[in-house]
């Protein structure tokens, strides 16, 4: 169900996971744009010389994931903050669920909150936080 | 620049350096760099990813991908390890736009220590500001920085 | 009764949960728990008082704390204001023994969190320090834990012969009640929650938790 209205929410609601692009292309295209080209997120060997696992998805780029998952719940929500906990890196070319679910929901200012998190194959959370969202009422 | 191989002062460095802007530059946002974020993030929204579009905008979170020029105030120590990206809170108020310059300030925000997972870490808070020509907040984002120290040997 | 007994809220940095919302998530999905203990870090919360919220919901809320040793973090249940007198909860290199000593002599009980996990877990600190005196309790469900990380922890109970708490050591309200501890009896304040510690009846739960 696509959200338009804080009245279309309701305590505790998922929003559908989303499936996020991690792979190499897709990040370092991320990477140019953000001005963050470093290797470290673009290049798998030279993350693993600086002791990583292997390339990292910049934090930046996990909060855009979110950002775009809860658009695609709700196409005209207004995203008023994004508050993430970096637990774990998520790794380019892993695959990565990014979830969310209302937490929150003040029908005076027409403010919601949602629990985020991205969560790896194993179901282990990489990365944590909330959202505030305003919805019209 | 003093290092700090030791056991940080902490409060010493709270007083000296929270609270002080230490960088401000301008930046414009050209709309090729928005559409190519807003989409290699997943964005589907045509006032995320289409320069036509009456509303164009970039996405909410692109503050946070804004960097100081200089990472910490001048004369604060520096820090062997490496450094990682702690936690990120960005505010959006208002929309940025491709082509409108914005003046990025950056004061430091917290200072604090904990041990995690990794050992020892001290954690640094830097609070970003973003404004438009005209003085009107446009948003903000607080970065912490974690640096992992390494053991005293 | 089932508690969670390892629980941020919103007082400590990392912890992004109110606990209002824990309250009206746990009731609106019902999580199979009875309440649930906040144990901040790094400090006891003396200004909260959720009474009124506990009340409204129908669930136990206790304070407790997440400290910080040298065989890493360690949850104190029965904290008191001589306890916190008796060391400082801001310390990062507290000594476990003098953690426990403390505890003992007022009352509390000290419960090494996560052991599990690299660092801040106390397995990982057992070659370098030895086997600690006084512990006779670990967590050994937390809601955090990654790859073998709870598997350790077990281990380490059993070769101990330590008993075992759980904990969703939620930081988000949607966190809450991942892993909790069942008690044979009802617990409403910290004094019961010790006393029901230091009897040593009860076990550790994972709860499975509908997306």
């Amino acid at each position: 169900m696509t959200i338009h209205t804080l009245s279309d929410v309701s305590f505790g609601e998922q929003l559908p996971t989303f499936t996020p692009d991690t792979g190499l292309l897709n990040v370092k295209k991320f990477a140019v744009a953000a001005g963050w080209d470093a290797p470290r997120f673009t290049d798998h060997a030279a993350a693993r010389d600086q002791g990583l696992p292997g390339a990292v998805i910049p934090g930046i780029m996990s909060q855009g994931f979110l950002s775009a998952m809860i658009h695609h719940w709700a196409p005209t929500a207004d995203v008023k903050k994004v508050d993430t906990v970096f637990r774990a890196p998520c790794i380019v070319d892993e695959i990565y669920n990014v979830e969310g679910v209302v937490t929150d929901i003040d029908e005076e200012t027409g403010e919601i909150e949602i629990d985020l998190t991205i969560t790896n194959q194993a179901g282990e959370t990489r990365v944590f936080g909330t959202a505030k969202v305003l919805l019209s009422q | 620049m003093p290092t700090a191989d030791q056991a940080l002062d902490v409060a010493a460095l709270r007083d000296q350096f929270l609270n002080v802007v230490f960088d401000s530059y301008e930046l414009t946002l050209s709309a090729d760099r928005l559409v190519a974020y807003a989409t290699s993030c997943g964005e589907t929204a045509a006032k995320f990813t289409d320069p036509q579009h009456a509303d164009f905008q970039a996405p909410p979170t692109i503050g946070s991908s804004f960097q100081p020029k200089q990472r910490f105030p001048k004369g604060f120590p520096t820090f062997h390890g490496l450094g990682m990206d702690a936690g990120k809170a960005v505010a959006p108020d208002k929309p940025m736009r491709a082509g409108v310059p914005i003046l990025v300030q950056t004061h430091m925000h917290d200072i604090y220590t904990k041990t995690g997972r990794s050992g020892r870490m001290i954690f640094f808070v830097n609070r970003m500001t973003f404004s438009d020509e005209a003085g009107i907040l446009l948003g903000s984002a607080d970065t912490s920085i974690v640096i992992r120290e390494k053991p005293q040997t | 009764m089932i508690l969670d007994l390892h629980a941020h809220s919103v007082k400590s940095d990392d912890g992004r949960a109110k606990v209002q919302n824990y309250c009206q998530w746990i009731k609106a999905r019902n999580i199979g728990i009875d309440g649930f203990v906040l144990t901040e870090h790094r400090q006891f919360d003396d200004q909260s008082n959720y009474d009124d919220l506990a009340e409204k919901h129908g669930l136990t809320i206790l304070k407790g704390s997440e400290v910080e040793t040298e065989y890493g973090h360690v949850l104190i249940f029965g904290v008191t204001p001589a306890l916190q007198q008796a060391f400082d909860f801001t310390n990062i290199h507290l000594p476990l023994a003098e953690v426990i000593s403390a505890c003992e002599q007022h009352g509390a009980v000290a419960v090494p969190c996560h052991p599990g996990r690299k660092r801040v877990g106390m397995a990982a600190h057992l070659e370098t320090f030895g086997v600690p005196e006084g512990v006779e309790i670990v967590e050994v469900f937390n809601g955090g834990s990654r790859g073998d990380e709870d598997k350790i922890a077990q281990q380490l109970a059993e070769d101990q012969q330590y008993m075992g708490i759980g904990g969703s050591d939620a930081h988000i309200v949607s966190h809450i009640g991942r892993c909790a501890t069942e008690f044979p009896v009802d617990i409403f304040s910290q004094q019961d929650l010790v006393c029901a510690l230091k009897t040593k009846k009860f076990k550790a739960i994972k709860l499975a938790v509908e997306a």
